[in-house]
């Protein structure tokens, strides 16, 4: 019996070196393919980088009309997201080349790629919604919160939260979707999730503006019967110094 | 008055005389063209004067010294109320043209100006490169000028006249050629509404400037009242301009120039209302310190905090805080360390703030030109600190 058990140890051992044996060989090529690529594209970033650094990019960018550049790169230079751009699209190229290289490196039976290609695509392709929605998400947030606290309105920052919130929820059921992962239930409680944000907007905005959509009932009520109107928020106020001033 | 090119229809005018000067009005009402005109007249008597407007203008007697040069503005400006990217190019094509020695660019309801203040822009031009107006404003008037747009220009290029974006000026053939150069840059992108900023064009290329007293004067305003957008537009403007001219400002010395004369106003009419200013600060003040707390160092955030617990009638903003938080936005624009748009958003309530400080100066007796000036000397005093920060923006800024 113990011959039996030292024979499939063995046999087992055995069979497992031969594959890792077989297996390293793809590893090291997929290895050298991201590496040798993202060396290439931090090469090609500082390049891009300094060309455009000495063609003045920026400058031209900031006085062209379109700045959507600009606005998209809050904290860097559209030269910047430009190299950074760059740089991580030679590193993506080295992973799928060394998927490709791992493929043909191994000689087992079932076809590895076939399945990581799709899945690696779908996973790239959910990491760029995260950074978009992400991004988008705080530019909106601070353009609403900016917005609403010069509109003096009291609950800018409410309202800029959930603004952020609702874009964050989509984001996150988006790529849910995209990775295929959770199917019905992500449906369900993304949908849950957005009504609610919107519904407490809604509320808090209708709650917050009682006051001015009451005004305007009551003023087109009495319009309707022929009364003098009750004034408007503006015609409340007499003019003060204030409203004599001039900015430029 | 504004396009980006000129049809100019001289079919109309009589041969004008090389060496005189050109005058670009803006469009303006009948009555208005007509007094004008009078105004003119009287400034220049006896002497050969071009008037270019791009209004229908009326056959003038032969023997009289103004000759219209009536143009066809291809696009009009939005921004009638400031002298855009446009008015500057038509005015240095039509002075080229007609062999004008220099040229006077006078703005939106330059009916209201004196005969002896034009006369004082044409002399300015003859003599000098740049003759800026200025004008004799209200304490509650040009508040934009006097919080950024003066202290700031004065600080970094040295340069004195009190109202860098004047839309009256006297401009030698060289000044209006090196303004139509940089207003091209815009055109040719179809920016034709661009402000030209053409005190720190003068101060960059070294040319003379002078600044000439135009006394009262309508001033227009904007069609949009929406502070904000305005607001934005304006010091975007300025820091973009500001940023392209680094090199020359990080060099330039503070102006060593006699300050101009403190004008003692008469006390404000009613004591101002600044709670609603106040207000917008305070909400500001709660929402906005994450934004703030990006762009400004700790310093400036405690200066803030103890103003937005102070009363109404205590509030006054110190001037070196003002000075800098007008350089850390000015820094933040340049390093991009939020989006600009939001940036400049975040300007305003702070800018508000300024403005209920500067009114409660003002009520409580002071002069209001001696805070500007004393503001102004605030920014040349904190000069070092945006150079320095300039140059290596990564230094420790408690």
């Amino acid at each position: 019996m113990w011959q039996q058990v030292e024979l499939a140890l063995r046999q087992s051992a055995q069979q497992v070196l031969v594959k890792l044996a077989r297996f390293l060989p793809g590893l090291v090529a997929l290895l050298l393919a991201v590496i040798i690529l993202t060396a290439i594209g931090a090469g090609l970033a500082a390049l891009l980088r300094r060309s455009l650094t000495a063609a003045k990019f920026d400058e031209r960018l900031a006085r062209s009309a379109s700045t959507t550049i600009s606005d998209w790169s809050p904290a860097h230079s559209p030269t910047a997201l430009i190299a950074r751009f760059a740089f991580w699209a030679c590193t993506l190229i080295g992973c799928f080349i060394g998927i490709s290289a791992f493929d043909a490196a191994y000689p087992g039976d079932s076809q590895i790629s076939i399945f990581v290609f799709p899945y690696l695509t779908h996973a790239v392709g959910a990491v760029l919604l995260l950074i978009a929605g992400t991004l988008i998400a705080r530019f909106l947030e601070r353009s609403v919160l900016i917005g609403a606290v010069n509109a003096k309105l009291q609950y800018a920052r409410f309202l800029s939260l959930g603004i952020k919130w609702l874009v964050l929820v989509l984001t996150a059921a988006m790529v849910l979707d995209h990775l295929q992962i959770g199917g019905g239930v992500v449906e369900l409680a993304f949908g849950i999730l957005f009504g609610g944000i919107v519904l407490t907007l809604a509320l808090a905005v209708g709650l917050g503006s009682r006051d001015i959509v009451s005004r305007s009932l009551e003023r087109s009520a009495d319009l309707h019967t022929g009364l003098d109107p009750i004034p408007t928020a503006t015609e409340y106020k007499a003019p003060t110094a204030a409203e004599n001033l001039r900015h430029f | 008055m504004a396009s980006t090119q000129t049809n100019t229809d001289l079919s109309a005018a009589v041969a004008p005389a090389a060496g005189s000067v050109l005058i670009s009005l803006t469009p303006l009402a009948q009555d208005a063209f007509d007094t004008t005109l009078a105004n003119l007249a009287l400034a220049f008597p006896g002497e050969n004067v071009l008037v270019a407007t791009p209004d229908l203008a009326p056959q003038l007697s032969a023997g009289g010294p103004l000759r219209l040069l009536p143009y066809t503005p291809t696009v009009i400006s939005s921004s009638p109320w400031i002298l855009t990217a446009a008015d500057y190019l038509n005015t240095f094509k039509l002075a080229q043209e007609n062999h004008a020695s220099s040229c006077i660019l006078l703005g939106a309801e330059s009916q209201s100006l004196h005969p002896e203040a034009i006369r004082n822009l044409a002399r300015g031009a003859s003599s000098t490169d740049l003759t800026v107006a200025r004008y004799e404003l209200g304490p509650r008037e040009g508040l934009v000028n006097s919080a950024i747009l003066y202290p700031v220009t004065r600080a970094l290029f040295a340069a004195r006249p009190r109202y860098p974006l004047a839309i009256d000026l006297g401009l030698s053939l060289r000044m209006a050629e090196r303004l139509a150069m940089t207003a091209q840059r815009y055109t040719a992108s179809g920016q034709t509404d661009s402000f030209i900023w053409p005190v720190a064009e003068a101060a960059t290329a070294n040319y003379t400037m002078t600044e000439v007293e135009i006394g009262t004067r309508t001033l227009p305003q904007p069609a949009a009242a929406d502070l904000n957008a305005l607001l934005s537009q304006i010091t975007g403007s300025l820091f973009a301009d500001v940023d392209a001219k680094a090199n020359f400002w990080q060099r330039a010395r503070v102006s060593q120039s006699t300050p101009p004369l403190i004008t003692l106003s008469s006390p404000a009419e009613a004591p101002p209302d600044i709670a609603s200013m106040l207000d917008s600060f305070r909400l500001a003040y709660t929402n906005l310190q994450a934004i703030w707390s990006l762009v400004l160092p700790p310093n400036s955030l405690l200066g803030l905090k103890k103003l937005a617990i102070t009363q109404p009638e205590n509030f006054r903003m110190p001037d070196n805080l003002w000075a800098r938080i007008v350089y850390d936005f000015l820094l933040a624009y340049r390093l991009r360390t939020i989006n600009r748009g939001h940036l400049l958003g975040a300007l305003t309530p702070l800018y508000l703030a300024w403005v209920a400080s500067h009114l409660n100066l003002v009520s409580s007796g002071m002069a209001p030109e001696k805070h500007i000036q004393d503001l102004a000397a605030a920014f040349e005093a904190d000069k070092p600190y945006l150079v320095s920060r300039w140059r290596w923006p990564d230094r420790f800024n408690p």
